[in-house]
């Protein structure tokens, strides 16, 4: 590709070896969000695991004994939950008249979250309330609080506001996303740039359906693995392949192997298949299933007013008291001793002496 | 103040008077309650403000360093300055210098009564500097056109500021005059055509505040008037619906729709004439673009290291984009935000549609990122 040859070759106008990199290649979506099939599943097991031995750990120091009847959840109904809630997004955006850009981006966000976070710590339905009020901020089309809360049912702004910053800092405070409904519109811009290909070639009912594909496609992990670029140019091709073919090949440089299309096809290929496969919302009734279960395994640590909660903040506040106890120490000491509580002068006559009593010369 | 110089008084006719007695009559000054004069000389001078006036400084704790009178006792009291600038009463300067000239008894420069001014500002300096510098300004007044390079303009007027500073801090004063003596020989054409151009300026300046004033004064008369018109006509009608009840034979109803129906008619029928004002804004602007204007360097875009896919598209001028319909149709702006253009939002989209589209995904565990390698032309 051509991003291959300015990024091999030097510029030779500015006489410099700078090497160009790739613009998408400096974004944080590439850098820390992209993962393989293989990754997301590991990620997704081990954390699951994870959760469910301290949660089991948990269960152990309130009641003995009580761990061993609890079902626990394994990671594809976990899965199952966080999915049901991405298709409240849309609903819920539908509902405020938000543009397209806030819907992605908190789908986004909470596909993200559960990759740092498990379901039984913080259930979806908050979180997903936060993720959507954080994703109108960075999008810059915030509204305030108030008329958030007010326009949800049974939600107060504590429920929003409690986990945002638990939300961010599991996003590692990147919330800048690339999405694939604006790469869509670019493509179809370009289309009309093409010289071969007229205005009835490309009616609008195309667009409609491929952009039909970009939104199943957030249901799905296809943003985890793919650029938001190829996630539209296969959607495109669901809708048309034609016109798919002919604006790909466009874009390749002259001289190639094969047509560039030929070479995205296994790419396109397997997002194709997850969009048409997995892009439906999921099956209600497993889902209410998965729920009912969920509210026996919850963390009680994570559930104000329980047993384990309490018992995690006495924990908490006794370390603050040790800290604090220890730093007046500290201070009480410097002050007592008769030195400066910042620390008293370095003795450069005594050292200086010291040294000059080593020197031996003789 | 109180003139009595001829009206008897212990001044009768003994004030010497080098020049004659001018003096404009500062009316303004009676209108300054706190400070009355006991000398019937009128003392001239002192610093006008915009609108032509002088206040004079006046404190409580204000005592004449030569008699040590205070305003306590002597509630008229006046102190005046000196052209050494050495403050007096009133009445020092009248037993001191009503004979003719006489050293000042705190420096001993020998002064005339005439050379006192009332003062305008708390500071003596001030006052000092403020005289220094309108003397300057009569002279010294090149504009930025005169010089043929900025750098020659700022000579200039460091030489002035160099000037000014030196005499108001009594710094080589033989010297300084010396070289104002010069200045003045040297560019006294160039000072005059200056000095012309200045009044000028001010007098168009003030044609231009009448005209304002009377402009607005007739459009006053004008609403006025209409106002009057609008009131009869109404009474009219009030006093035509009237008759019209008593006479016709048709209902109430119908009378009083039809008349209000010829007020309508008459309202719309009237029109408002429009004043276009030239304003002083304009005026300005006008002499400030008359200066040069520099050369600006030409725009180098920034340079960095990351390459954003331009080569792979080319973006259009025109697009027939549902999206942007109601922007692009919008002809008064209105739902454009400063800065908003939508080629810009165009753009963007491009370079998101090509943006890493010939990157493969991950694949494995442990992958590392790769690119495809089929596109690449081999040398």
């Amino acid at each position: 590709m051509a991003a291959d040859n300015a990024a091999k070759e030097a510029d030779p106008q500015t006489n410099s070896s700078t090497v160009k990199r790739p613009l998408y290649e400096g974004s944080t979506q590439y850098k820390s969000w992209r993962y393989s099939p293989e990754q997301l599943e590991q990620i997704r097991t081990s954390l699951n695991v994870a959760a469910v031995s301290v949660i089991r750990n948990t269960f152990e120091a309130d009641e003995p004994g009580s761990s061993e009847d609890v079902l626990f959840l394994n990671a594809n109904e976990e899965q199952l939950l966080v999915k049901l809630y991405i298709t409240k997004i849309p609903q819920l955006c539908g509902h405020f008249r938000f543009p397209e850009e806030v819907e992605a981006t908190a789908i986004s966000y909470l596909k993200r979250f559960y990759l740092k976070n498990t379901v039984m710590d913080w259930h979806p339905k908050n979180v997903m309330l936060t993720t959507l009020f954080l994703a109108t901020k960075t999008t810059n089309n915030p509204i305030s609080l108030e008329s958030y809360t007010s326009n949800i049912p049974k939600t107060s702004s504590s429920d929003v506001l409690d986990l945002e910053f638990l939300v961010s800092q599991s996003l590692n405070f990147e919330f800048a996303v690339w999405h694939a409904h604006r790469a869509l519109w670019g493509i179809w811009l370009d289309l009309q740039s093409l010289p071969d290909v007229s205005e009835d070639l490309r009616p609008q009912d195309v667009y409609d359906i491929a952009i039909k594909h970009v939104r199943a496609s957030r249901f799905t992990d296809a943003e985890l693995i793919y650029t938001p670029s190829q996630i539209a140019l296969a959607s495109l091709a669901l809708a048309s392949p034609v016109l798919a073919e002919r604006w790909a090949d466009s874009k390749a440089v002259a001289g190639a192997a094969q047509p560039f299309s030929a070479t995205l096809d296994p790419t396109l290929g397997s997002i194709k298949y997850i969009i048409t496969q997995m892009g439906h919302p999921p099956d209600v009734e497993a889902v209410r299933e998965v729920d009912r279960r969920l509210k026996l395994c919850k963390n009680p640590e994570k559930v104000p007013g329980s047993k384990a909660y309490l018992a995690r903040q006495v924990a908490e506040q006794q370390r603050a008291e040790e800290k604090r106890n220890k730093k007046a120490e500290d201070v009480r000491r410097a002050v007592n001793e008769g030195g400066d509580p910042f620390g008293s002068e370095l003795n450069e006559d005594e050292k200086a002496k010291q040294l000059a009593e080593l020197d031996d010369d003789d | 103040m109180s003139n009595r110089a001829n009206a008897g008084g212990w001044l009768k006719g003994k004030t010497v008077r080098k020049g004659g007695i001018t003096s404009n009559a500062h009316t303004a000054r009676s209108s300054t309650p706190q400070v009355q004069s006991t000398s019937s000389t009128l003392f001239s001078g002192g610093v006008k403000d915009a609108s032509g006036r002088t206040t004079e400084y006046f404190s409580m704790d204000d005592q004449c360093p030569v008699c040590k009178s205070d305003r306590y006792l002597n509630p008229k009291l006046r102190l005046l300055v000196s052209s050494c600038y050495h403050k007096m009463c009133e009445s020092c300067i009248d037993r001191l210098f009503t004979l003719g000239p006489a050293p000042c008894p705190i420096c001993q420069k020998v002064l005339r009564k005439l050379a006192f001014t009332p003062q305008t500002f708390e500071d003596l300096t001030v006052e000092k500097e403020v005289a220094v510098r309108r003397r300057i300004a009569k002279e010294f007044n090149k504009r930025r056109e005169d010089f043929f390079d900025l750098r020659s303009y700022n000579d200039y007027l460091e030489e002035v500021e160099d000037i000014t500073f030196n005499l108001i801090n009594d710094v080589n004063i033989a010297q300084t005059e010396a070289r104002i003596l010069a200045h003045r020989r040297e560019n006294a054409a160039l000072i005059e055509l200056n000095s012309q151009r200045e009044e000028q300026y001010a007098q168009a300046l003030k044609e231009q505040e009448e005209l304002e004033r009377q402009e607005k004064e007739q459009r006053a008369l004008e609403l006025r008037r209409e106002q009057e018109i609008e009131r009869e006509e109404r009474e009219t009608a009030q006093r035509e619906i009237i008759d019209r009840l008593e006479t016709s034979t048709k209902s109430a109803a119908k009378v009083i729709a039809k008349s209000r129906a010829e007020a309508m008619k008459r309202s719309s029928a009237r029109s408002t004439t429009t004043t276009v004002l030239r304003s002083n804004a304009q005026l300005l602007r006008a002499r400030a673009a008359q200066s040069t204007v520099i050369p600006d360097p030409p725009h180098v875009p920034l340079q960095d290291d990351w390459y954003a896919y331009d080569d792979l598209y080319t973006i259009r001028d025109q697009y027939d984009d549902m999206y942007s319909d109601a922007v692009r149709k919008d002809r008064e702006g209105i739902m454009r935000a400063g800065g908003y253009r939508v080629e810009e939002a165009w753009d963007r989209a491009l370079r998101c549609a090509v943006a890493g589209l010939d990157l493969l995904p991950l694949s494995g565990l442990n992958p590392s990122p790769a690119r495809t390698d089929s596109i690449v032309t081999p040398a």
